[in-house]
């Protein structure tokens, strides 16, 4: 009998006098995961900063910032449909049919041209296929291109500026004001109206009964 | 007795603890170029492919499928000459076509998309000396013809429907614009052009005399 208990496991006797130690360990451990997980599974870690390697080495900050060309130059559907199209190769040579013809930077778009094989250009935002986003709703009714992609004007390679959860979807529609701005300046990059955001934003909510909706049905359908 | 380790290891494993801490910070504050992990998939993506995706199947690679040549789609039958190609029995139009109003409203869409599309090129006023244009100049690369002055008599003199062909179709050395543009923005454009034109070759007689005097 005494044979046995003397081979079986025994926690050590010093254990009894770090008690408080391991109920603290046990209270703390909990509260450390959640708010870890918390921390790293927030949206502002898992998706902001995402930031592909695109195929051809274009730069928003070139042509959108320096140049000054318009994002609806390119990006020529964003007033009429959901989608903001990525533009065609046709576009690029609009221009680089004489500028920097012989440039290596840009190899893949005149191949892309002469073959009618599209530039793999890599998606940047994202959302689940189960949420219908409209780009049109969005921007002809006063809000701006740069309170979703951020200053894309200073880019040199687009990356997600901003969480796109559904938690900053509603915050937006519950309260839009800050981020309206007339629908003339909806691509203009840095605009701030001459006021106080909030009281334009509001005195151009009612003007233009702008309601944006929170119902599930507006978003997942 | 507590043993001599307990401690310093203690202190060890609150600082290992932190290190979690540390490169979600680090993962926040920096950009990178992989895609999120995605443990649990929930239903993000879809079977239905979405504008633009990729599909292996077809040689292009492409999902959305472009027209099949010699086809017209519902709605896409383009057999008025003059609204779709701004021509009149055969020759260019000089009207505006019969479905399209000038207008005020119509004058501003056409200044908007003007300032969209043309103004990299040919300037604010039309002279050709927009960004782009400039920029290209300055690479001396000998590719770059800079685009001409709207303020020709033979531009003045251009019929509209050659303005609208010019942005459907491209010209010499311009490239075309109707992918870009819809026809009736073009030809709202087409108006604002011929505004540009007024507005750079007026003459006291185009002031209404009872503004005359502010001029002066
Ligand atoms: C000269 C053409 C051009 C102009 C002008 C332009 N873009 Fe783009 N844009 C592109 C191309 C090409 C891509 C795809 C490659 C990439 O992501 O960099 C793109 C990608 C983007 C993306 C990322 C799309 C995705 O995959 O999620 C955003 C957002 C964007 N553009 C916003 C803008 C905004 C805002 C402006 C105006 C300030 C603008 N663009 C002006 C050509 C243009
Ligand atoms: C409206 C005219 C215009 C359009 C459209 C345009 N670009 Fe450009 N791009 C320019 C000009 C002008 C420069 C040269 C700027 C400089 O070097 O001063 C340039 C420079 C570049 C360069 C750098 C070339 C080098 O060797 O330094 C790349 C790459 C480029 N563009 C890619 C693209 C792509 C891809 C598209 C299509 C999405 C595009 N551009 C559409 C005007 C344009
Ligand atoms: C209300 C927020 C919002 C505004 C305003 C907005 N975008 Fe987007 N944009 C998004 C979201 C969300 C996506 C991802 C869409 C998806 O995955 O279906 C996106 C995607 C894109 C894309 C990738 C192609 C696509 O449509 O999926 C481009 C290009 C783009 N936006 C350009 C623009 C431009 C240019 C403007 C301004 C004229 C603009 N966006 C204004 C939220 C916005
Ligand atoms: C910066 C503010 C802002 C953000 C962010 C925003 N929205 Fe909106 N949304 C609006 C405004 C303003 C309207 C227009 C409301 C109206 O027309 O009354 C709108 C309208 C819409 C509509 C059209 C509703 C209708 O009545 O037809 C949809 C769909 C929508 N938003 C989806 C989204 C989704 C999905 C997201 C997140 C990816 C999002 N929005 C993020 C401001 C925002
Ligand atoms: C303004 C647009 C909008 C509205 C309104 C909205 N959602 Fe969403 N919802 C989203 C977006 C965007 C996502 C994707 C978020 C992401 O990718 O992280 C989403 C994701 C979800 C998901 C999946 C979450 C996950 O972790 O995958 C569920 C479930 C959901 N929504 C339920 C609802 C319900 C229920 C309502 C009504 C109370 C609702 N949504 C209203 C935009 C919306
Ligand atoms: C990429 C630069 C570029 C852009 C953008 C551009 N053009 Fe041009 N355009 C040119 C050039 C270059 C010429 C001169 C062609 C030549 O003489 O070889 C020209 C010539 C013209 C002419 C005179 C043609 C004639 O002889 O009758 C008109 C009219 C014109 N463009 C209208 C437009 C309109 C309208 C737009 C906007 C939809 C536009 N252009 C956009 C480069 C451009």
């Amino acid at each position: 009998m005494s044979d046995k208990k003397s081979k079986s496991f025994q926690f050590p006797k010093w254990l009894n006098t770090i008690r408080p130690h391991l109920a603290l360990g046990a209270l703390v451990g909990p509260v450390y995961l959640i708010v870890l997980i918390y921390y790293a599974w927030s949206p502002q870690t898992t998706m902001v900063g995402y930031q592909p390697v695109q195929p051809v080495p274009y730069s928003h900050a070139l042509h959108a910032g320096e140049l000054g060309i318009d994002c609806q130059y390119c990006h020529y559907t964003v007033t009429e449909g959901a989608h903001a199209s990525i533009p065609p190769t046709q576009v690029c040579m609009n221009c680089h049919a004489s500028i920097w013809t012989e440039s290596p930077k840009l190899l893949k778009v005149r191949e892309s041209f002469a073959t009618g094989m599209p530039i793999p250009w890599v998606r940047v935002h994202d959302l689940p296929a189960f949420v219908q986003f409209d780009h049109s709703a969005h921007v002809t009714r006063g809000v701006g291109c740069e309170s979703c992609h951020g200053r894309v004007d200073k880019m040199e390679v687009v990356f997600q500026d901003k969480k796109l959860s559904m938690a900053w979807c509603l915050e937006c529609h519950r309260a839009p004001e800050v981020n309206l701005r007339p629908p003339e300046f909806a691509t203009a990059m840095g605009w701030a109206p001459n006021e106080d955001p909030a009281v334009f934003g509001a005195r151009f909510a009612a003007e233009n009964n702008l309601n944006p909706r929170e119902d599930c049905s507006t978003c997942h359908y | 007795m507590i043993p001599r380790w307990f401690y310093p290891l203690g202190l060890i494993a609150v600082c290992l603890a932190l290190v979690p801490f540390a490169v979600v910070a680090k993962l926040r504050a920096t950009k990178s170029p992989d895609p999120r992990p995605q443990i649990i998939w929930d239903m993000d993506q879809g079977y239905a492919y979405q504008s633009q995706q990729p599909n292996a199947l077809f040689r292009d690679g492409r999902a959305m499928r472009p027209e099949v040549n010699g086809t017209v789609a519902r709605g896409e039958l383009r057999a008025d000459d003059h609204m779709y190609r701004g021509k009149v029995n055969g020759e260019f139009a000089t009207t505006f076509p019969p479905g399209i109003e000038v207008n005020r409203a119509m004058l501003a869409r056409g200044k908007e998309r003007y300032e969209v599309f043309c103004l990299p090129c040919h300037g604010y006023t039309g002279a050709g000396d927009g960004i782009v244009s400039q920029r290209a100049d300055a690479l001396q690369q000998g590719t770059w013809i800079p685009p001409i002055s709207y303020h020709s008599d033979e531009l003045r003199n251009r019929p509209a429907g050659h303005i609208f062909n010019t942005i459907s179709n491209g010209i010499r050395t311009m490239p075309a614009y109707g992918l870009q543009v819809k026809v009736e923005d073009r030809w709202a454009i087409v108006a604002y052009i011929r505004a540009l034109q007024r507005s750079q070759n007026a003459t006291i007689d185009d002031v209404p005399a009872n503004l005359r005097d502010k001029l002066r």
